[in-house]
């Protein structure tokens, strides 16, 4: 396991480092040298990991991720999350969230949840809307919601 | 001597003594919560002080950076859960004293250990500090360049078991910090023709993603329904018996030395540093056997040494400009975001302001004491039983907004998400990463240090080298790098030679 896993990444930086290096010619003078160097240093470091990895004889269990589907669901729904502020609006899209992430990963006491969302959203329109006046998403339909900030 | 003083007078105001109490009781709150670590608490509050007076927004980041080191204690001895990874040292004596029902006992030492240890350090750094910024008045753009690469090489080196991975990811950061316009002859680079990232990515957002998501996508994982129950963490105050605190002093002492050192050097953090402070009182203790079974030296060695870490890594920062550990780098954007420029002309430019933030160190650390006591404690100890699932959508929505008030630009957001997942398998694969923000922090400086020294010299290389002071520094680096290799080739000959 862990002696594929790093002839990946080592293969991934050397992959970057090569495209870094050879968008790196196109600028101009000392503009260029500078990522050019590191980019060849960070290709060479790269073949490194694969050399070392490849050597070595033996191999330990390495596990990449600990609960693939918990890990999966909080990826997927942060993405839905982050794709909603700006049409949903914050407050609402963030509310949402609060409800939704504990369920898919199989928490029951809707109603806790529910508490802990009101308050903690409270806080944060408190802190954020109130005290500091920054400016968050309104989204599309605040006025339908009541919650736009 | 005399801006401490005038130092003082701004610092004992309003506005900062609140910032300093209500962030030493989030710091511990913080530490006390596992997966919230002080890096991500202090990177999502720097956007929030933007507005603020620096000696207020710096008064938080001191609050917290303290008060964690401390709260990392209370579940790492009651639970055996280290709170932040500093306090992993903290769970060989003190779950075993809790274990014997000394819970109480654990955390007032623990608690008295953090106050000593940070008051030491913040001592080291008022008097340190300074002398060291003299010094710096002789550096050059050569020198600069290689205190950078020094700085980088030794974290590099340092953080993480695989130094090849750790100097990659030094190099990956210097290559990220080169996106946007080039300051010197206005080429743009890696832009890929996006107008947002003409002036860089910027780094709290990378930051918060790197540091923030990870620990989250694991409490994920962990997948806590419940939390704890409340009798899993019952508390009875047990005052200190006659002659008790006499016998950690001798303990106290070696631990700070230990702590100060180590934070100076980059690199090494207070996890570090709690070890060595814990091998070091075991070493020197009459009865070593019972370490690990509930000496209450122990606890005290581990909780002395990593706050006396703190304000000592900001020694090197203040006064060089070379963050050792992420939580500097931070304190050094903070800085540059209210205008300032860290290095040695800081000193001499704003002494008000450098004077504040390390008179703050020290408040803070005296804070623990009062504020610490074991009725907050008690208090803390209770939020141990939110669970962890509901813990998961708070950080995520807090980290969004923290990152979008930087910019008000959505398109952070995926940059903060793409960070956070990168991160979360490159910490999987033991590639570290302190290394890319210190490289990203560190790139532009070192660019822009070498292109001039080359400009000065007229395009002489050997100007890097000839120099006394650079040639120092350059043989700093390499020794730093090299001494792996050479350590891991010395293994290997002991090992054939069995």
């Amino acid at each position: 396991m862990e002696r594929r896993q790093d002839i990946v990444l080592g293969l991934i930086f050397m992959g970057l480092g090569a495209a870094a290096a050879w968008m790196a010619t196109s600028y101009t003078g000392a503009s260029g040298i500078y990522p050019m160097v590191l980019s060849i240093i960070l290709a060479l470091l790269g073949a490194t990991v694969v050399l070392k990895a490849v050597r070595a004889g033996t191999t330990s269990e390495r596990k990449l991720v600990d609960g693939p589907a918990q890990m999966l669901v909080t990826i997927v729904l942060g993405i839905v999350y982050v794709a909603l502020i700006v049409p949903l609006g914050f407050y609402p899209a963030s509310f949402l969230l609060m409800l939704a992430l504990p369920i898919a990963l199989g928490y029951r006491r809707g109603l806790y949840a529910l508490i802990v969302a009101a308050v903690f959203m409270g806080i944060i329109y408190l802190v954020f809307s109130l005290l500091l006046e920054k400016p968050l998403p309104r989204g599309a339909l605040p006025s339908l919601v009541g919650l736009g900030g | 001597m005399e801006f401490y003083t005038q130092a003082l007078s701004k610092v004992l105001t309003v506005w900062p003594i609140v910032a300093m109490i209500g962030a030493t009781l989030l710091g511990v709150f913080i530490g006390a919560l596992p997966g919230l670590n002080p890096v991500m608490a202090i990177a999502l509050l720097l956007p929030l002080t933007y507005s603020m007076d620096p000696l207020v927004a710096l008064a938080m980041v001191s609050g917290i950076y303290n008060g964690s080191m401390y709260g990392g204690a209370i579940p790492a001895i009651l639970l055996r859960i280290p709170g932040t990874p500093a306090s992993i040292a903290t769970t060989f004596d003190g779950f075993p004293m809790a274990d014997k029902g000394e819970a109480a006992k654990a955390l007032k030492i623990a608690c008295w250990s953090s106050a000593v240890g940070g008051i030491a350090s913040a001592i080291a750094l008022m008097t340190v500090g300074p002398l060291l910024a003299r010094v710096t008045l002789f550096f050059g753009p050569a020198e600069y360049f290689w205190i950078a690469i020094f700085g980088m090489a030794s974290v590099g080196v340092m953080v993480g078991s695989d130094p090849a991975k750790g100097v990659m990811a030094a190099v990956l950061g210097l290559l990220i910090g080169t996106i946007g316009i080039d300051n010197l002859s206005g080429q743009a680079r890696y832009t890929f023709d996006q107008t947002w990232l003409l002036g860089g990515l910027d780094l709290i957002v990378v930051l918060v993603g790197l540091y923030a998501l990870p620990p989250v996508l694991q409490l994920a994982e962990k997948c806590d329904l419940k939390g704890l129950s409340a009798a899993q963490l019952k508390l009875t105050n047990v005052p200190f018996k006659p002659g008790e605190r006499r016998k950690l002093i001798p303990t106290w002492l070696r631990s700070s030395g230990i702590g100060i050192s180590v934070g100076i050097l980059p690199g090494a953090g207070g996890n570090i540093a709690a070890f060595l402070s814990y091998n070091a009182a075991k070493n020197a203790s009459d009865d070593p056997e019972s370490f690990g079974k509930g000496n209450p030296q122990g606890v005290a060695a581990a909780e002395c040494g990593n706050n006396a870490d703190n304000a000592a890594s900001m020694i090197p920062a203040l006064s060089l400009g070379i963050p050792g550990n992420v939580v500097a780098a931070l304190v050094l954007s903070a800085l540059t975001i209210h205008g300032l420029q860290p290095g040695p002309q800081l000193f001499h430019q704003n002494p008000v302001l450098v004077g504040g933030f390390m008179m703050e160190m020290l408040i803070t650390s005296l804070l623990i004491f009062l504020l610490g006591g074991a009725v907050a404690t008690r208090v803390f100890a209770q939020f141990q039983r939110l669970p962890g699932v509901l813990l998961v959508p708070s950080i995520l929505i807090l980290m969004c907004v923290g990152v979008y008030v930087i910019n008000g630009r959505p398109v952070d957001l995926w940059v903060m998400l793409l960070a956070g997942i990168a991160g979360y398998f490159l910490e999987k694969l033991n590639v570290p990463l302190a290394p890319i923000i210190l490289g990203m922090i560190l790139g532009p400086m070192a660019e822009q240090s070498v292109r001039r020294a080359l400009l000065i010299s007229r395009g002489d290389a050997t100007e890097l080298l000839t120099r006394p002071l650079s040639a120092a520094l350059a043989i700093a680096t390499l020794l730093i790098i090299t001494w792996p290799i050479v350590k891991a080739m010395r293994n290997k000959r002991a090992g054939a030679e069995i």
